[in-house]
């Protein structure tokens, strides 16, 4: 869960990391209020990346400019996201720009520093080097600087990148980040460092002891669709696809290669719907009212392959729930796992199928529901 | 000794006197594991389906001699019960849930490895060597001994896997659930060494997905000299860029994290790849 820039270099400052003073606005008029400090920076606040290529960033030299943009960049979309706020910052004179980022690395079992000596948005395509210590117990600021030697040759700059990514890892651990970037990291007249930007990524399996966390996930689930959100609600992982075959799944890696098996069929998913949080006879009523309720969807399929997620129960939850469906989109269902042949005998009993594999259930679906 | 548990295994389920892990202690005293404690601290409870269940796992593991463990509690409590395990002198962990702040996992990887311990998890169904021991909750019925050794970021796709193998007449030596989350306690690089110096296994299988850098140690493995034969199934080909599908690391961030790239990186390296269920079991056969 990504923060927007003028909250996580809210949260850097708390920290004792340089940021530019910046105002917050929400609409082209209160650009007043910034006064006459120009030339000035104008950053549509969003919480994708991607953003300076995507023409959020402004350099605006006076007040009418500085309305202009504000006006411009409030009606785009950067990943389908409409900024609702903006920041507008001094334009910093500065010599260098660098990247620095503390980051999850799963290779290294922990957390990895990632520096480039030319950072800006271009900074893919010149990789910077890694150094993955893991658990930061084992961060080393001596390794990080021998690191450091090759790509950076100015030493003052080095001492004072070394120190920020300490200072980053105490951060991350600090409210449970799992990336903290900067990008760019100014090095100013002085030999300074600024942090012009700030991409701090939260733990959302942290929300239970970061309050912070919590507050962001409330306001990311509201940027999602309305039927993502009561699904989410529900404790149901959903996210929504443009096709029209409601899949009804259990575990995410099963989810996936459902969705597949429909794409390679010609069939297309409306979303990736997986009920294992929840796999209750509410947490199933829930995914049926969804797709049912989703004029898009035309059908429906259940698969489920349960562990944990015993499937006769899962059998009796759907002969109740069918049995009290009012909607007629065809449904299809292929359950197998724990319980499989007392389920397969509560199916039999309500008058409903259960195809024995994951193919024949599609076979049944394009007879229900050919494909365009 | 076949991966990590075998029949000898003396096993421990910390949070017996759930639902959860009710249901897991009869399932696994079903399937052929010696289940020897539950621990339930706070819980009067003297005994649950026949095992006896201790206050704290350090009394369980002294009077029972139990050795591995798996540990069913929420996710804010699964740091100081894992560790719980691990000072109570259990090699082999699992903790199956999901939810884990990556915070905790980093701890509990790390601490595993001060203990000279193997922690599998979080957010897997566990392991399973079939006809000797299961130390996990996926459907025994699934899965049959056999040559193949399966290594896989997903617990239901996984089931659906083995059922698919098995279905085929292609046993499992051993399938480890090493989780989808971005930090493991045993990660796809650490278990594929532990299938490579498994006699009983002589094929690779590899069920992964998009997002992370897992599915390149896979490739890095097969590409070296005296690998064994390794084949694999990448979902997520129909995902969305830029959304977690499910998964705390089933995200196509950049480039490499894409189903297309993966695919292509395993079958440069000499791995049978199937991009959907359906090629599974053909790909394992071309490999064994």
């Amino acid at each position: 869960m990504m923060m927007t820039e003028h909250a996580g270099k809210s949260l850097l400052l708390s920290y004792g990391v340089p940021v530019p003073h910046g105002l917050l606005v929400r609409n082209a008029a209160q650009v007043r209020r910034w006064g006459d400090v120009y030339p000035a920076a104008i950053k549509a606040q969003v919480s994708s990346g991607g953003r300076g290529k995507a023409g959020g960033v402004l350099r605006v030299a006076h007040p009418q400019e500085a309305a202009a943009a504000a006006q411009r960049l409030l009606a785009l979309e950067f990943a389908g996201e409409r900024p609702s706020t903006l920041l507008i910052e001094p334009w910093i004179e500065h010599t260098r720009e660098l990247y620095l980022a503390l980051t999850i690395d799963g290779e290294a079992g922990g957390y990895s520093v990632l520096y480039a000596p030319a950072g800006g948005i271009e900074v893919e395509d010149n990789p910077p080097i890694r150094y993955g210590f893991g658990e930061p117990a084992d961060f080393r600021a001596h390794v990080l600087r021998d690191r450091l030697g090759p790509v950076e040759q100015d030493a003052g700059v080095r001492e004072r990148v070394v120190a920020m990514a300490r200072r980053l890892l105490f951060i991350a651990t600090s409210v449970d980040a799992t990336t903290v970037e900067i990008n760019p990291l100014a090095v100013l007249p002085d030999g300074k460092l600024l942090a012009l930007d700030a991409k701090v990524v939260l733990d959302e399996a942290a929300a239970f002891r970061q309050a912070a966390t919590a507050a962001e996930r409330v306001k990311a689930r509201r940027r999602e669709p309305r039927m993502v959100q009561r699904a989410l609600a529900g404790n149901l992982m959903m996210v929504a696809l443009d096709g029209d075959i409601g899949l009804i799944s259990g575990g995410a890696g099963m989810t996936m290669a459902g969705m597949d098996m429909l794409a390679a069929a010609g069939l297309k998913p409306a979303c990736f719907l997986d009920c294992s949080s929840n796999p209750t006879p509410a947490g199933y009523q829930l995914a049926f009212d969804l797709l049912d309720g989703e004029r898009r969807v035309k059908a429906i399929l259940v698969s489920i392959f349960g562990g944990g997620t015993q499937v006769d129960r899962v059998a009796k939850t759907l002969e109740a729930i069918m049995a009290a469906r009012r909607s007629r989109k065809p449904v299809v269902i292929r359950i197998n796992g724990t319980g499989r042949e007392r389920a397969d005998a509560i199916l039999r009993d309500a008058g409903l199928y259960n195809q024995p594999t994951l193919e024949s259930a599609l076979e049944a679906m394009i007879a229900a529901v050919p494909p365009r | 000794m076949s991966v990590l548990i075998d029949a000898s295994s003396r096993m421990l389920i910390y949070g017996i006197a759930g639902n959860f892990g009710r249901f897991s202690a009869r399932d696994l005293v079903a399937s052929g594991s010696t289940v020897v404690a539950g621990v339930a601290p706070g819980r009067g409870e003297a005994a649950v389906e026949g095992i006896p269940v201790f206050m704290d796992a350090r009394t369980a593991c002294r009077s029972t001699d139990a050795s591995a463990a798996i540990v069913y509690v929420p996710a804010p409590a699964a740091l100081d019960a894992v560790l719980e395990v691990l000072d109570a002198g259990c090699k082999v962990v699992v903790y199956p849930g999901d939810g884990l702040p990556v915070q905790d996992a980093i701890a509990l990887r790390s601490a595993a490895r001060r203990c000279g311990a193997t922690l599998v998890g979080p957010n897997t169904p566990g392991l399973i060597s079939p006809g000797k021991a299961k130390l996990g909750f996926m459907p025994s019925h699934c899965f049959i001994p056999g040559p193949l050794g399966v290594v896989s970021r997903s617990g239901s796709l996984s089931y659906e896997a083995a059922w698919r193998l098995t279905s085929a007449g292609l046993g499992q030596s051993c399938a480890i659930g090493i989780g989808g989350d971005p930090v493991k306690g045993l990660n796809a690089a650490e278990a594929i060494e532990l299938l490579h110096a498994d006699p009983e296994t002589q094929v690779i299988i590899y069920l992964g997905e998009i997002g992370g850098s897992d599915e390149y140690a896979l490739a890095r493995y097969a590409a070296r000299a005296g690998a064994k034969p390794t084949a694999a199934l990448i979902v997520g080909a129909a995902a969305p860029a830029g959304k977690k599908m499910g998964h705390a690391a089933a995200l196509v961030g950049s480039a490499l994290d894409s189903q297309a790239a993966k695919v292509e990186a395993l079958r440069a390296a000499g791995v049978h790849v199937a991009d959907t269920l359906r090629n599974l079991v053909p790909a394992a056969r071309a490999a064994l």
